[in-house]
């Protein structure tokens, strides 16, 4: 599904100086597989997930990543949406003007035109829609405000979900989804994620903590610490981090 | 009368008008508005042309408009389609700025309303239009209107009488085929009585390619709780030059609404003078402006005094920028001494959409009265990159999300139109832009 090799990214701040924030991911994710990468901040985590995305803001200094065989660092983000991209964004962007049901219509229609899918009609999107924001738990009347506008923190969280079920994407990414969210919230978000477990689909879960893991399981769990991955094992893994903290493996490079 | 203004005439040449003013086909030979353009003439030809060392025209130059010579537009018969048209309206049609009536249509109007041409209201209405007609208006700030007054071709006068509501908006149409070179001055009246109500809608725009000139002055009386819609769309085509005049004087309790939507010409100045001379009285002022084109350039001047106690101001401008376009705004509310619980407030919001395109915006405040609540606030940016790449991390391509981020920065203002007919409207005429 996903291989990225010896993947490295800088930025430049505002003094114009450039800052290497990833410097040499190594990770493969597999069909149907979930992933947590955990961390301290400041580690690369959302960066990662950004240049996953596509973010122009970032410099590409060497390595490759594969999405389903294809380049994925060559596309825009709108073409690595088509490709099956997703990315849950920790803060979602509020968009005053633009109207949420329009723009999950324009998004969902977009992504079929460019996979050569017919476009849906006003009535079907709307039999979806209704069926899947009940599963996010958001009021019908989110789909009628501007993007994630006034929003509180949960909701803006549960409409980026709300945007996944709608895009049905082969690869997730959840950049730390869970943080400001209430415990109810934090299932309903849990519930959403893991009704799109699938064979067929990865995920990956970018997080600070494990309480996220209690309810999406991972299959797998790495450690960025200062752009790379130090330390990858199993669900066991953010247990050990949860107790110890990240010093010890930070001490360890 | 003929010899007197021939010998003015010849002693203010060289001027760009002096051919113009003698043969005016358009308003009914009398000798009171003679006297008027004569010396409206006269005056404007004393002060001449405003230049950018005057404040008020520090970002445009109109010094071009001086080296041009003018000429009557021909009448012209042949007929034409107008591309969007509103379902319900009285319509009143100018093409080349002569009276049109075949394309016209007041079989809506209520008998007991004066709605007519300028040039038929000088016969039929003399004492009623006169007043409006000889009052002089101010030379160092609108030499435009004055000149206005030297050269008026033909517009529209209304008069709603006391109590009268029209439920049917009033369209006059001003469309320009003629291929060569002209001058229309539009003149545009309307007196809303006391509690009377009505909407209407100015609009300039044509098929050809002429540079021609468009100076038009509408003034709007509104008397005590008249309610006052009006809408104003400037689509002429990328070489002419419009300059517009727009003057609203308001009695106690009235609300004017004026929407200005400003897309067309080389050269555009829009200038709208709202005048509150009793208490009470609110106006409701916004505009949007899209500049899509290298050179193109418009200015709009908005300008409130508050002369009375209580009066509401509020302005909402916002312009897109594109290519190498210059817009001008400048707002300004004066609040005159005593003039108590003011409420006034103003905005510009600013999207440069290229590297060259350019705003000079000023929003100013001055007030002489201590018991006032005003705010302003201007701003210029570009396009939110956070949102834009947000739509685009969706599966949007990067030109529908812009597309979409302009539409939302204009539905802002666009969204103010209450009435859905006229507001889908002005949003079609909004998205005929010429690139």
């Amino acid at each position: 599904m996903l291989v990225i090799k010896n993947l490295q990214a800088s930025i430049q701040d505002e003094k114009q100086k450039t800052k290497s924030i990833l410097r040499g991911i190594n990770l493969t994710v597999k069909p149907g597989e979930v992933h947590a990468i955990m961390g301290p901040n400041g580690s690369g985590k959302s960066t990662l997930a950004n240049v996953l995305a596509g973010r122009e803001d970032y410099q590409i200094d060497g390595g490759t990543v594969e999405l389903e065989d294809k380049n994925l660092l060559t596309l825009s983000p709108e073409e690595r949406a088509a490709a099956g991209l997703f990315l849950a964004f920790q803060y979602p962007v509020e968009i005053p003007g633009v109207n949420n049901m329009y723009f999950l219509k324009a998004a969902v229609n977009s992504i079929r035109k460019q996979r050569n899918l017919s476009q849906l009609d006003a009535i079907d999107f709307l039999k979806i829609i209704k069926e899947k924001i009940k599963e996010v738990g958001m009021d019908e009347k989110f789909l009628s405000r501007a993007v994630n506008e006034g929003f509180s923190g949960g909701e803006k969280k549960r409409n980026e979900i709300l945007q996944m079920l709608m895009l049905e994407p082969r690869l997730a990414i959840l950049d730390e989804t869970d943080s400001g969210l209430d415990i109810d919230a934090l299932q309903m978000v849990a519930k959403g994620v893991n009704s799109l477990r699938d064979p067929n689909r990865s995920i990956i879960v970018v997080t600070h903590y494990q309480r996220l893991l209690d309810y999406i399981v991972p299959d797998f769990v790495h450690v960025m610490v200062k752009g790379q991955i130090i330390k990858s094992g199993d669900k066991e893994l953010a247990l050990e981090l949860e107790a110890k903290g990240y010093g010890w493996l930070e001490s360890s490079i | 009368m003929i010899d007197a203004s021939t010998k003015d005439v010849a002693v203010l040449n060289p001027s760009p008008f002096a051919a113009l003013r003698l043969d005016n086909p358009f308003v009914p030979e009398k000798d009171w508005l003679q006297d008027i353009q004569v010396n409206q003439l006269k005056a404007f030809l004393h002060r001449g042309f405003p230049t950018q060392k005057e404040e008020l025209w520090k970002y445009t130059d109109v010094t071009g408009l001086a080296k041009q010579s003018y000429i009557w537009p021909k009448r012209n018969l042949e007929s034409f389609q107008q591309k969007i048209k509103l379902e319900k309206a009285i319509s009143i049609v100018f093409v080349n700025g002569y009276f049109s009536p075949e394309f016209s249509n007041l079989t809506a109007l209520p008998e007991n309303v004066i709605c007519t041409t300028i040039s038929d209201a000088i016969i039929q209405h003399e004492d009623r239009i006169k007043p409006y007609l000889i009052n002089k208006m101010d030379l160092n700030r609108h030499p435009f209107a004055v000149l206005n007054g030297a050269l008026m071709t033909d517009g529209v006068f209304i008069l709603i009488p006391k109590n009268v509501f029209i439920s049917v908006p009033i369209h006059f149409y001003y469309y320009n085929t003629q291929q060569t070179e002209f001058l229309t001055a539009p003149r545009n009246i309307i007196l809303a009585e006391a509690h009377s109500e009505v909407t209407f809608i100015e609009e300039y725009t044509s098929d050809n390619e002429a540079k021609y000139f468009t100076n038009a002055v509408t003034e709007i009386h509104a008397e005590e709780n008249a309610r006052v819609n009006h809408y104003k769309l400037q689509a002429e085509n990328p070489s002419a030059t419009h300059i517009a005049n727009i003057f609203i004087k308001q009695k106690q309790n009235s609300v004017v609404k004026s929407f200005n939507l400003s897309i067309g010409g080389r050269l555009a100045r829009e200038d709208v003078h709202v005048l509150q001379q009793e208490t009470g009285a609110e106006c409701y002022l916004q505009g949007f402006y899209h500049l899509t084109r290298d050179q193109q350039h418009i200015d709009n001047h908005v300008h409130v005094d508050h002369c009375a106690m209580h009066g509401v101001s509020s302005m909402l401008y916002k312009g897109i920028m594109r290519k190498k376009s210059h817009a001008v705004f400048n707002g300004k509310v004066f609040v005159h001494k005593n003039a108590q619980h003011i409420q006034a407030h103003q905005a510009n919001h600013n999207l440069l959409l290229s590297f060259d395109a350019e705003v000079d915006t000023k929003p100013e405040l001055e007030i002489y009265a201590d018991d006032v609540k005003c705010t302003h606030g201007a701003t210029v940016g570009q396009l939110d990159s956070e949102a834009l790449f947000y739509l685009r991390a969706r599966g949007i391509d990067k030109d529908q999300a812009m597309a979409l981020l302009t539409h939302a920065f204009a539905d802002e203002v666009m969204n103010q139109i209450k009435d859905e007919e006229i507001k889908n409207y002005v949003k079609q005429r909004a998205s005929h832009v010429e690139e």
